[in-house]
């Protein structure tokens, strides 16, 4: 399920394999999960210190950061401040921590993405793919994403959070939503107003984070479409007769 | 001078304290009895009330002494009217009334010189029976006589005496509970602090009242410092190990990842590492007071149960949801998922299906997760919310977990001011049923 990762921001990438830096202390970890990443076809650079990170950024281009919160000396977090002032260089925090504290802090801070230890081969290629895709890959041809990381989406006074997965209400309620709602709604926001297959729809919200359940595409939608409709309005999603579903309003970012 | 004496009273000690009630006790009733007494003592009758007492006594002290002695007895009880009875005793000891009336006996006297001779004794009686005046005389043979006598002037004197009786009583009782009001005040703010010692951060009690109680609570207020210090090191030392045992998990998942190994024991270290992470996950939620960090959110918990079981039911466990289809509380939601999920996995696990509704219920919400299992043992349903508590024992090895799941929940329904109440249904099956206020804040 590996996508090869298109890059629209570096025009002479284009084609190439994304860089990846990987900010871990623990030696065998950093071998494993560089490995893990390189298989699944992403350029690998490591660090073992924050000392050694500030040396490959100047050395080498790179198009995401792995950064694990706890590191000796300076935490994940100080470092990912001073990253943040530097440059725009998507960023996904790794914790052992797994504390929740941790992960809306990261969040907060504007990480990109948060993978609690221990991470499967496939979660942390999954996430770092879908990483890369939010921070331009699927481009503006395909849907609103021109570059920017679009860190908020709004429909009809609904907002979806892409980095925390979070929908809330027009009341400002948190809406949960199962990963496979969750990257269903997605992919209908990333094609607002157009007419979506079934298959079509399976495919594209299958790419996203990864383990979508094995539901029927019409069981997922209608369930999507009982939460939106929770309070009161009418339901965004409407069926397109023999072609599929069409989510009809308007789609901005926040 | 009032002022002095509350200033000294707050500055003693407890035992000062009852010691000074019990000395202005024993004051008050010495003052009273002394007024009493001196009341007694010149109380007199009117003249022709003290007239008959003395004829009354001179005849009947002559008929006695002039029956033979073994009849003298009936011979007294025969004299006595009924406001005026006769006993006739033995030569004894006489015992003398507590209360004597000295200027009474004086006016006796002078109408009937002659019973000053047989020593007069004139008292009040503690307790009106017979009559309210008693007294004794000797007759010549050393017998005693008796009498009892009603004189309609002295329930004043009577009434004085119940009084100097229950006074220093109820002012005993009065300053008792002034006392014990002003000591139990702070106490109470102790009780209160013990109730929460542990559970969240150390709420110092102002000291006061007397020395011994500020010395109580200054020792609370340590012992509070002391229980925060250890419980913060017990979560340190928790949330360490988790985390250090999470680095080699993970190593030991991508080793797994890219080695080549058969796909049975693949999914078996798998799982183990699954369940690995699982514990450390739940040590880490049960310990992690970050929680309280982070604030409370507008959370739809109506779709947030509906979610949970829409996710079980996905994963073929037989999970059903029923009810509101939107009810928003103000609670953390990571903390408040995690309880509801951990009631339904429960009732999946041990019940075998899980029903769950969500209603609103006044200015509440009611969160119900049932199942058709064998429910709790009643005696056992409060071991149940203790942490690290396991209730099947017997079986317990192929049951993931470290008892901690039930106390994740009631911590975390506790943090949003919440009740959770677990109970048998009488149908059969266990019900847990979840209140949250609605979205006060």
């Amino acid at each position: 399920m590996t996508i090869a990762p298109r890059l629209k921001s570096s025009d002479n990438m284009t084609l190439a394999a994304p860089t990846i830096l990987l900010v871990e202390d623990d030696g065998a970890l950093r071998t494993l999960t560089a490995r893990a990443l390189r298989q699944n076809g992403f350029n690998v650079l490591t660090a073992a210190t924050g000392a050694e990170m500030w040396v490959s950024l100047r050395t080498s281009v790179v198009h995401l950061i792995i950064l694990d919160i706890m590191l000796p000396g300076a935490s994940g977090f100080d470092l990912f401040r001073r990253l943040r002032r530097e440059s725009n260089i998507p960023i996904i925090f790794i914790s052992a921590r797994g504390s929740e504290e941790d992960r809306v802090l990261g969040l907060e801070l504007g990480a990109d993405d948060y993978v609690a230890k221990p991470f499967s081969t496939r979660e942390l290629a999954a996430r770092v793919s879908a990483v890369l895709r939010r921070g331009g890959f699927e481009g503006a041809a395909e849907g609103i994403a021109d570059g920017h990381v679009p860190e908020v989406l709004c429909f009809d006074g609904w907002q979806v959070s892409l980095t925390r997965r979070e929908l809330r209400a027009p009341s400002g309620a948190i809406v949960d939503l199962t990963g496979a709602e969750f990257d269903l709604l997605s992919t209908f926001l990333s094609h607002p107003q157009r007419v979506l297959g079934r298959e079509r729809l399976m495919e594209l919200s299958r790419s996203r984070i990864g383990d979508s359940s094995d539901r029927s595409i019409d069981v997922l939608v209608s369930r999507l479409r009982r939460k939106l409709q929770a309070s009161g309005s009418e339901p965004p999603i409407v069926t397109v007769r023999g072609v599929g579903y069409m989510f009809r309003v308007e789609v901005s970012r926040a | 001078m009032l002022a002095l004496g509350l200033r000294l009273f707050r500055r003693m000690g407890l035992p000062e304290r009852l010691l000074a009630i019990l000395l202005l006790v024993v004051l008050v009733e010495i003052i009273a009895n002394a007024v009493l007494f001196e009341r007694a003592n010149s109380f007199e009758l009117r003249r022709d009330d003290a007239e008959r007492i003395a004829e009354n006594l001179v005849l009947a002290s002559r008929a006695v002494a002039q029956a033979p002695p073994d009849s003298r007895a009936q011979v007294a009880a025969a004299l006595g009217t009924k406001r005026f009875s006769l006993k006739w005793l033995p030569p004894t000891n006489r015992n003398r009334g507590s209360l004597g009336l000295a200027n009474l006996r004086a006016q006796i006297i002078e109408i009937e010189p002659d019973l000053a001779l047989a020593d007069l004794e004139l008292h009040l009686e503690e307790l009106p029976g017979k009559g309210n005046i008693g007294g004794s005389l000797q007759l010549p043979d050393r017998s005693v006589l008796k009498f009892h006598t009603h004189a309609n002037a002295a329930w004043k004197l009577t009434a004085g005496r119940v009084v100097s009786l229950v006074f220093p009583t109820l002012l005993l009782v009065a300053l008792a509970w002034v006392l014990l009001r002003a000591t139990l005040k702070p106490l109470r703010a102790v009780i209160g602090a013990t109730r929460h010692l542990g559970s969240g951060p150390p709420r110092p009690v102002p000291e006061g009242g007397p020395d011994e109680l500020r010395q109580l609570i200054r020792a609370l207020n340590d012992m509070q410092e002391r229980i925060h210090q250890s419980l913060v090191e017990r979560t340190q030392t928790m949330l360490a190990i988790g985390h250090d045992l999470k680095t080699p998990l993970a190593r030991m998942r991508l080793r797994l990842d890219e080695g080549e190994v058969e796909s049975e024991i693949r999914e078996g270290i798998s799982r183990d590492i699954e369940e690995m992470r699982l514990l450390i996950e739940s040590i880490q939620a049960y310990v992690d007071n970050g929680g309280e960090a982070i604030p409370a959110e507008r959370i739809d918990i109506a779709v947030m149960a509906e979610t949970l079981v829409d996710t079980a039911a996905d994963r073929g466990a037989d999970a059903t949801y029923e009810g509101a289809s939107s009810v928003v509380v103000c609670a953390r939601p990571v903390a408040i998922r995690r309880a509801l999920s951990n009631l339904i996995e429960n009732a999946i696990h041990y019940g075998g299906n899980a029903r769950v509704s969500v209603r609103r219920d006044g200015d509440g919400a009611e969160i119900v997760i049932e199942d058709d299992g064998p429910g709790i043992a009643e005696e056992r349903i409060a071991d149940a919310l203790q942490p690290f508590v396991r209730l099947d024992t017997a079986r317990s090895r192929d049951t993931a977990g470290m008892g901690l799941g039930l106390p994740i929940v009631q911590k975390a329904v506790r943090m949003e001011n919440g009740t959770l109440d677990l109970r048998n249904r009488p149908e059969g099956g266990l019900r847990a049923t979840i209140r949250l206020p609605l979205e006060t804040k």
